[in-house]
């Protein structure tokens, strides 16, 4: 290099330097653009955030037909910066799309801006334009981009996603591998359904508060299909229907318990969302129950007896849990009106802060044996062995199943939300163990913490009362210190909140007689009516009886019974049946995944509810197809300087105190302690020099 | 090889008798320190250094040109550049010596922001693999900004130039890959242009690896953005050589 730079110095001219500069300029750029090209990348994240998961693996190996991806895109070099990261992602999850798909995957791109057609063909399909705002330093315009794609498979099924814009390849991936598993999807599953309508809220616009938002979510209703089989008449359900779901049942009569029994006594899969009691929302978020009775009135046989004789029981009780847990809001920023918050003075003003509500909470996915010795200390923190020991034996983990449904959630650390849940478990002996029906296997699927209150639904559930400032804050220290007195006086137990039978189910009704359909009841005593009138006719009428403004007499040419006789009642079934038992049904409820209370400050339930509800329908249709793409989400990695777990009977003033301590102390030390380290260095060095310097002055005298 | 190490180490140890490199390095880590523990470290949020790698590049183009400033001005100043030319070391030996004994040093001081990462570790699941990947990001960063600096300070004698130059290169280094001035860049300049000035700028490298992808593109481009300043800077003293 030496000898070659000696050379041209030697010529010295200036145009040499320059050109030797560019020439390099030139190697370096063509090396940094084939570094482009031709990459190699390693994903670091432990959670693969940057790479693709098996889903989307899966779901194109199973491509029979061509997959023709098209590609509304506007030139990535006229959209403004911010949407062009975006397209980097995009364009790279499609280039991946190809390369997996092996020959089944085309992508077709289009420019609408280029041509009008294809711009009135992007419009018809559902493609919608971006409509961006662009600064220059002379002028404020708005500019229409388009970002959107067209899947079509097999030439006729098709799904649009309007506008596409992903943050990152995770991104990219939760809109597109969804929409590939719904345009391939060639049958949709039948999923049956009876709902029971909630009250609505006060002052809010009339109508029935029912559970249709997750039903009609689009994910879902392209895979789904949902058919109402709340039949007045009470007929029998179709014996192809595999799976039916009930939202809050109430008011059951006789008949429709005969229709649920031979439905699951058949084989059919029955998943019920129950509700001990009813909470309405009302003004100022009152929590004030209204009247639910599980079955209708004149109905000989409880619900919860039935239930029982399949294995299940279902208490009709609230559940609360005082675990902080459970019922604190994990995302402050985006999930604090998950559960309960109220205005509250900040530093900032008046802002919505998240409350100690403990009828809202979540499993938690945590073996609760592991905890035995803390929670069985006693206030001056002294451990009862023994307690400990009982606990150990009796505690079971929050979320035991290792079911595909449950996987997210297990990464997540947590369960849905649920809302004022009631505890549905399994029909169990004097001593705790299960006692379930002969060839029916059950387990219970969600626990609450080992401190769960179980009570009987109260009138009123409002933490804050109805007064003003210093009252509601009154009402809210006595709402928390009468929930924790009644905590530490009753011994710790886990609720079971979600609980599953399978197996091969005997009839509830066997042995006695089947409740009749409506249409059968009024047949009969029609007919009994017409034998009462025949009989009447046999005997001579005395005509100052007759009332001349009466009904008329029953026509003795009276038509034959229309009513189609119904199957005879199947006692006990051949193949397996089931059922799921869910104990909340509020979470579900339109109003609250919507976030109809959300600027009030919750209960919002739609970040937890939706992802449950399609994963469920998954988990029960077996599909395992998305499970991977669901589970992918981020390790809970929230930082904890305190326990939330243990001591659920401490002061919170006490804990944060002992919070804002250590935090103020690790940044202290965090931020003094590199510096004076590196201080201490140059100190020592300091002192070693000088040391040294002095001995060499004196030995030269 | 053997006299690039000589170089090294020679370059390395009089970073720790001087008195600039503590106070260089008590500042950068302090007043970096100080600005994202507080953001950090709170209860409940996410075990992340993401505040650390992000403040971290705007701190180096605010304190690299003092340390870079030194490396050749001080030499020509003192005179002792012309005694180190008279070694039997190559200039590009000489570069490369001074290059990677500024690195290890800054190395050292990157490493004292350990703390903060083994912290977040100890109260909750901090994912490591993207932290590490983040200080070799930031050591190739300020292996990009040396080279600058050094180049700069090849070019005068007077320490306070080079430091005026390095600042105001870094910081529009810097600038080029902030999307806000891309954005604003791309309303009067063409977006071939735009592209290209986008691609120059190491930030942008940088945040690609920061954030947990280790990209071939990303090493490739720091190699030769480095290689390219650390040319030129042996060109500039070979001139200075060749002309006497």
């Amino acid at each position: 290099m030496a000898r070659t730079q000696s050379i041209v110095w030697e010529r010295g001219s200036t145009p040499a330097l320059v050109l030797h500069v560019l020439l390099l300029l030139l190697v370096l750029g063509q090396a940094v653009y084939l570094a482009s090209r031709h990459r190699v990348r390693v994903d670091l994240t432990s959670d693969g955030l940057w790479s693709s998961t098996t889903s989307t693996r899966d779901l194109l190996a199973k491509l029979d037909k061509r997959l023709v991806v098209e590609a509304y895109f506007s030139p990535k070099e006229k959209l403004p910066v911010a949407v062009r990261e975006t397209r980097a992602w995009a364009d790279s999850f499609l280039d991946e799309l190809v390369q997996l798909g092996k020959g089944n995957v085309v992508v077709q791109r289009f420019d609408p801006n280029a041509d009008k057609a294809i711009r009135d063909k992007a419009t018809r399909v559902g493609v919608k334009p971006l409509e961006l705002r662009s600064q220059s330093s002379t002028s404020l315009s708005v500019d229409v981009h388009w970002q959107g794609l067209r899947f079509v498979y097999g030439g006729d099924k098709n799904k649009v996603v309007p506008q596409f814009a992903p943050g990152s390849s995770f991104l990219a991936e939760a809109v597109i591998t969804p929409a590939i598993k719904e345009v391939i999807t060639t049958q949709k599953r039948r999923i049956g359904y009876m709902e029971w309508p909630a009250t609505n809220p006060q002052g809010a616009q009339a109508g029935p508060l029912g559970w249709n938002v997750l039903r009609t979510l689009d994910g879902i209703a392209k895979r789904y299909e949902f058919q109402n089989l709340k039949d007045e008449d009470g007929a029998l359900l179709p014996d192809d229907l595999q799976t039916l779901f009930l939202f809050r049942p109430k008011d059951l009569t006789d008949r429709q318990k005969y229709v649920l029994d031979q439905f699951v006594v058949k084989g059919g899969t029955l998943v019920a969302f129950v509700d001990a009691a009813e909470y309405m929302v009302g003004p100022q978020r009152t929590m004030t129950k209204v009247p639910l009775a599980l079955d209708a009135n004149g109905s000989a046989q409880k619900l919860t007896d039935q239930l029982l004789h399949y294995g299940l029981d279902w208490k009709p009780r609230l559940v609360a849990d005082l675990m902080p847990d459970a019922f604190q809001p994990r995302d402050l920023i985006q999930g604090r009106f998950e559960y309960f918050a109220v205005p509250q003075l900040t530093p900032f003003g008046q802002q919505l802060s998240p409350i100690e509500y403990p009828y809202f909470f979540h499993p938690v996915a945590i073996d609760w044996k592991d905890v035995a010795e803390q929670l069985a200390k006693d206030n001056a923190g002294k451990v009862d062995k023994e307690l400990a020991e009982q606990y150990r034996k009796l505690f079971v983990p929050g979320m035991p199943s290792d079911e595909f449904v449950f996987q997210a959630w297990k990464q997540q650390k947590r369960g849905p939300g649920f809302y004022w849940p009631t505890w549905v478990g399994l029909r169990s002996k004097a001593g705790g163990a299960p006692d379930l029906p002969p060839d029916v296997q059950g387990r219970v699927l969600l626990w609450s913490s080992p401190a769960a209150l179980v009570e009987d639904p109260p009138q009123s559930l409002n933490p804050v009362g109805f007064g003003d400032g210093q009252q509601r804050l009154d009402a809210y220290q006595k709402f928390r210190s009468k929930l924790r007195e009644r905590l530490a006086a009753e011994p710790r137990q886990q609720a079971p909140l979600m609980a599953e039978v399978r197996g091969r189910f005997a009839s509830f009704f066997a042995g006695q007689e089947r409740p009749k359909r409506a249409s059968e009841s009024k047949e009969e005593e029609a007919r009994k009516a017409g034998e009462a009138a025949k009989e009447g006719e046999q005997k001579p009428e005395d005509p100052a009886k007759v009332d001349p403004n009466g009904p008329p007499k029953p026509d003795a040419a009276a038509p034959e019974p229309t009513v189609v006789a119904e199957v005879a009642m199947v006692e006990r079934g051949d193949k397996p049946g089931r059922i799921v038992l869910i104990g909340d049904a509020d979470f579900l409820r339109d109003d609250i995944v919507r976030g109809d209370y959300a600027q009030a400050g919750g209960p919002v339930s739609g970040r937890s509810a939706a992802p449950f509800f399609a994963q469920m329908l998954d988990w029960l249709a077996e599909d395992k197809d998305l499970v991977a793409l669901q589970s992918k989400v981020a390790t809970d990695r929230s930082l904890k300087f305190v326990s939330d777990t243990l001591d659920p009977n401490a002061d919170p003033r006490l804990q944060e105190q002992a919070l804002r301590r250590k935090t103020t102390w690790l940044r202290t030390l965090n931020v003094a302690l590199p510096g004076a380290l590196l201080a201490a260095l140059g100190l020592f060095v300091y002192f070693v020099r000088r040391a040294q310097k002095r001995t060499f002055l004196t030995s030269i005298g | 090889m053997r006299e690039t190490i000589v170089v090294f180490r020679r370059e390395l140890r009089s970073y720790f008798l001087s008195p600039i490199a503590y106070v260089f390095g008590i500042l950068l880590v302090s007043v970096l320190l100080y600005y994202v523990t507080e953001a950090t470290l709170q209860n409940g949020a996410r075990a992340t250094a993401e505040p650390l790698f992000g403040t971290l590049p705007f701190m180096l183009v605010l304190f690299l040109p003092g340390l870079t400033m030194r490396l050749w001005a001080e030499e020509r100043k003192l005179g002792t550049l012309e005694l180190l030319m008279t070694f039997p070391v190559r200039t590009g030996q000489l570069v490369l010596g001074k290059f990677f004994a500024c690195l290890a040093y800054l190395a050292i001081v990157l490493a004292l922001t350990i703390g903060l990462p083994l912290t977040l570790g100890a109260y909750g699941k901090l994912d490591w693999t993207p932290v590490l990947g983040s200080y070799l990001a930031s050591l190739l960063f300020a292996g990009s900004f040396v080279a600058v600096g050094m180049f700069w300070s090849s070019t005068t004698r007077d320490q306070m130039v080079a430091m005026l130059l390095s600042l105001v290169s870094l910081f529009v280094l810097y600038q080029l890959g902030n999307p806000q001035n891309i954005e604003y860049a791309s309303g009067w300049m063409p977006a071939w242009l735009v592209d290209t000035v986008n691609g120059l700028s190491p930030h942008k490298y940088f945040v690609s690896i920061a954030r947990g992808v280790l990209d071939t593109r990303d090493l490739v481009y720091f190699a030769c953005f480095c290689g390219f300043f650390l040319y030129a800077n042996a060109l500039a003293l070979e001139t200075r050589r060749t002309k006497g």
